[in-house]
């Protein structure tokens, strides 16, 4: 009940003559439609659901069907997510205040590479993996010590084998692996996916094996996603033999995650690595803060760049390794344009019972921070007085 | 029901809780012990494989806990008495051994300050 999502208010109007985000919207990357909200494919919102991709907080209960505002940022990320198909891998961080739509970009790029035929790994929520809310166990044979998760990961095997399962059911095993369990040489990876799930007790080495193949020539390319960065940037709560914190880096799934976020190792046929801050309830990180603050004020080309207070104590060295990215897509407030384009979706919509014009939207647009959507929202949809 | 050191336990009991229910084990060394076989706090002690219970089991027959434990501290006291130290003699009348007044209030050392002290 606590993570229910309802996706669909039949009470809703259905909005006539809108835009799916299909392959044909990637390949112009949906500049055309900027402004507007696009609607998500059957298919695709049974992938993202899957994945946990819609979060309970998010208003998808309101609408006939779940749709996406385009924004100009989330364009320019799809183009970057079609290019690296071909060449290097993206790597990059999502930031930007409470309610600007860090987790519905990170959305967008999910429904992008569904409909574009990639692997998607999610981690919906990555206090979830660091919180020690599930068993844990050391694994043998690794310095310094790395701990596995049994029964998250195989949770997460059975999340991937569901919401990539047309792709998963095509791809038979094309290497031999040493695995705790026999193993057909001809098995499909969605069938590889779903031994993992079954048995805790081998799901890591089994989601190895499955990762080894999706790195293999001739597969699509991947999409590693987690929502809530701030999360692994720091020790989890699980201990140690001795007693001491574990830091989240020595978490199996996060070491994996984080050595691809450094760029420590490369995606074998292209796809991206994305990660999205959280900054509602999250833990604060210096290190995270500092270099993510150094990277947009490089992005922006300025001169001076915020260096380390030298008499700090709090900052940690392995978040600064992890975060070695080039890239950081800051988030703001929408432009008005977008937000008369979402208004005009609402009013539709049948949710929103205002004349959408330009006065109205001004005023929403000043009152929510100067476009921040998530206060949009609440101002518009929520607080009806 | 889960056997622990001579104990039942039902099964849907946190295992940080039944360790707890040890005379001589508080949150310092349960989570000491949930550390050291890596177990997460939140397990109950019917998820657990028969190894980790055996495990913990031998841990705790290796720490001074419950009757141990008991009849060292009885110990304590009897050697204070033996030597006809001041505190000794206290505990012998039960009263306040560290200094407190005696005029009034001195319920809890009535109760816990004799030879044979049971907890």
């Amino acid at each position: 009940m606590r993570k229910r999502i309802v996706l669909s208010n039949t009470n809703a109007l259905e909005v006539q003559g809108l835009r799916e985000l299909d392959a044909g919207l990637g390949e112009t990357n949906g500049e055309e439609v900027i402004g507007q909200v696009v609607g998500l494919m059957g298919s695709t919102v049974d992938s993202l659901r899957a994945v946990e991709a819609f979060k309970t907080a998010q208003g998808w209960g309101l609408f006939r069907r779940p749709g996406l505002l385009v924004r100009e940022e989330s364009v320019a990320l799809s183009r970057k997510l079609i290019m690296s198909e071909e060449g290097e891998m993206l790597r990059l961080v999502i930031d930007g205040e409470r309610g600007t739509g860090k987790s519905l970009i990170l959305l967008h790029a999910m429904a992008t590479a569904f409909v574009r035929g990639w692997v998607v790994l999610n981690i919906p929520e990555a206090q979830e993996v660091t919180n020690a809310m599930n068993d844990y166990a050391p694994l043998p044979g690794t310095t310094p010590t790395l701990f596995s998760q049994p029964t998250y990961t195989a949770n997460w095997l059975s999340q991937i084998n569901k919401a990539n399962t047309t792709l998963l059911q095509d791809m038979e095993l094309s290497l031999t692996h040493n695995l705790p369990i026999p193993l057909q040489s001809n098995i499909s990876l969605s069938r590889l996916c779903e031994l993992g799930a079954r048995d805790p007790d081998v799901a890591w080495p089994v989601f190895q094996a499955f990762w080894a193949e999706l790195m293999a020539k001739g597969r699509p390319p991947v999409l590693l996603a987690l929502d809530g960065l701030n999360n692994v940037m720091r020790e989890s709560m699980y201990r140690a033999p001795d007693t001491s914190f574990v830091h989240a880096h020595d978490l199996a799934i996060v070491n994996h995650f984080v050595g691809y976020l450094s760029g420590e190792r490369k995606l074998g046929n292209g796809g991206a690595v994305i990660a999205a801050t959280n900054r509602s309830h999250a833990p604060k990180s210096k290190s995270l803060d500092l270099v993510l603050t150094q990277l947009e004020e490089r992005q922006l080309g300025e001169e001076e760049i915020t260096e380390k207070d030298p008499f700090e104590k709090g900052y940690d060295g392995r978040v600064e390794w992890a975060l070695g990215v080039k890239d950081v897509l800051k988030l703001k407030g929408l432009s008005k344009k977008e937000a008369r384009g979402l208004m005009e979706y609402w009013a539709k919509s049948g949710v929103l019972r205002k004349r959408v014009d330009e006065e109205e939207v001004a005023e929403k647009w000043a009152l929510a921070g100067n476009g921040v959507v998530g206060e949009i929202e609440r101002g518009a949809l929520r607080m009806r007085i | 029901m889960v056997f622990i050191l001579g104990n039942n336990f039902l099964e849907n009991r946190l295992l940080k809780h039944c360790l707890e229910t040890f005379y001589g084990i508080g949150t310092k060394h349960s989570t000491r012990i949930l550390a050291k076989f890596s177990v997460f706090p939140g397990a109950r002690v019917g998820q657990l494989p028969t190894k980790t219970i055996n495990d913990i089991t031998a841990e705790l027959s290796t720490m001074t806990i419950e009757t141990d434990l008991r009849r060292k501290m009885r110990d304590n006291i009897q050697r204070l008495r033996d030597m006809g130290s001041y505190r000794g003699r206290r505990h012998a009348m039960g009263l306040p051994v560290r200094g407190q007044r005696t005029r009034s209030q001195i319920l809890t050392a009535r109760k816990l300050n004799r030879i044979d002290r049971a907890n």
